[in-house]
């Protein structure tokens, strides 16, 4: 991870003083083995395509532990972040991919003649942005914080595998709990929900102290 | 005064609509004044009206909720009322949602810049020579519907054969989705591999029994069961990754 956002931010790199050394540390026990192991990895990596590779099922094809995988993970990561390299690796939830990168985006729809972007409404936006934050929950629940219905917007979400029934809630009726998928992550490019922006405050202190005027 | 109209369609609902006239009268969303709101609010919705556009449930469910709310304030001498009525002001409570609301709203335009740049990277399908392989060494494991089909009669056959044939019988109305829940439950007893007769014992007539048959065909649908068949052509379930 460290070493990525060095690459991003290479320019102002003296703060990241410290991470250099751990680099150039890292760097000097990149092994025969190491990058032998990293070049299978690879190789992995392009095979699976779009399905995409976990930490443990690397671990487990490679026959060593996760913690090592990640380490390979993290110098392809830095190898393919390179500004001569048109592919990344990215990870988002638990999985690792090759994706063409967002600069070869213009050239591509010039090649393959992509007119059509996929887009999400905003009424798919605000639904799954409410899952995301608060996962998990109840269509009532969503349909609290919107005004509006979620039925339908639930089943189409569900249908295009971005949210996923979760469990059931203990409140009267046992509704249906629901969460965000793997797959939702991977169209917000999520390492984890722990990723999502600070939901924006519109100070409610001030209303708060309102309150207490009240009483 | 009406310079420019927008749709209906342009607004997700009666708080996107509020936020929309919060902002365009210039409103204090903190110390809001819910007479004005409500009048602009029932202005929007008549004005859609005489466009004879439909205006959906919700907005009129919150208009009566506005409308309520003012003529409970119009009444004189009513006002401490309306606090101890209500376990919480509607008032605060609107304020609360509006902002609640427009936290999501705001958050769901980041999300969306976020959606839209993943969009711009491609990845690839897995590839085809690994697929076939795999496709393969699953074939030994899963099988396939027809032959579970094949097998499903045997067991029927067995079953009929071990019980004797009843000539009254009431059909126990059950849907698969029951049935699915108690199978569910049964298997916390099983082990990891298991017979379908041991999915049967509790079912005492032929309905129940294809109640359990299309709940177990759910169950695999999900990946929570997989099945296989062995030679004598029973069906073996082995349990998957539970969702």
């Amino acid at each position: 991870m460290n070493e990525e956002e060095i690459l991003e931010t290479e320019d102002n790199a003296s703060v990241l003083d410290a991470d250099y050394d751990d680099e150039e540390d890292e760097e000097e026990t990149y092994d025969d083995g190491f990058i032998h192991m990293a070049s299978v990895l690879e190789g992995l990596l392009f095979l699976t395509g779009d399905e995409g590779i976990t930490l443990e099922q690397a671990a487990n094809a490679l026959e060593t532990d996760e913690e090592y995988v990640e380490k390979l993970f993290d110098y392809l990561q830095k190898y393919y972040l390179q500004d001569n390299r048109g592919i990344e690796i990215a990870r988002y939830g638990l999985t690792y991919r090759f994706l063409s990168k967002a600069s070869v985006h213009e050239a591509a729809k010039r090649l393959f003649q992509i007119t059509k972007t996929n887009k999400l409404s905003q009424a798919a936006l605000e639904t799954l942005a409410i899952i995301a934050y608060k996962q998990p929950i109840t269509r009532v629940e969503i349909e609290e914080i919107r005004g509006v219905g979620a039925d339908v917007m639930l089943r189409k979400l569900e249908a295009r595998g971005l949210i996923k029934e979760d469990g059931r809630s203990d409140a009267p009726g046992r509704p249906i709990l629901y969460s965000v998928t793997e797959e939702c992550m991977d169209a917000f490019q999520l390492l984890s929900l722990d990723e999502l922006p600070e939901l924006p405050q519109f100070d409610d202190n001030e209303e708060e102290n309102n309150d207490l005027f009240v009483q | 005064m009406k310079e420019f109209k927008v749709s209906i369609d342009a607004f997700d609902g009666p708080l996107d609509l509020m936020l929309h006239l919060i902002k365009e009268k210039e409103l204090d969303l903190m110390n809001l004044d819910i007479n004005v709101l409500t009048d602009q609010y029932i202005a929007y919705l008549e004005s859609m009206e005489t466009l004879h556009l439909e205006i959906a449930g919700e907005y009129l469910v919150e208009m009566a909720t506005l409308i309520e709310y003012k003529s409970k304030r119009m009444i004189p001498g009513n006002k401490d009322e309306i606090d101890s009525e209500y376990e919480e002001d509607p008032r605060e409570r609107l304020i609360k949602r509006l902002l609640e609301y427009q936290q999501f709203k705001e958050a769901s335009a980041s999300l969306n810049a976020m959606f839209e740049e993943r969009q711009k990277m491609m990845t690839r399908p897995l590839s085809e020579e690994a697929e076939q392989f795999m496709v393969a060494e699953e074939e030994q494991y899963r099988g396939n519907p027809y032959e579970l089909m094949k097998a499903m009669r045997k067991c029927m056959m067995r079953m009929q054969l071990s019980k004797p044939i009843e000539t009254k019988y009431t059909v126990k109305e059950m849907s698969m989705e029951d049935r699915e829940l108690e199978v569910r439950a049964m298997l916390d007893k099983l082990p990891n591999t298991f017979r379908f007769e041991s999915l049967l014992e509790d079912c005492k007539d032929v309905p129940m029994f294809i109640v359990t048959f299309l709940s177990v065909l759910d169950l695999a649908r999900q990946h929570i069961l997989y099945f296989t068949i062995d030679e004598e052509e029973n069906i073996w379930f082995s349990k998957g990754v539970v969702a």
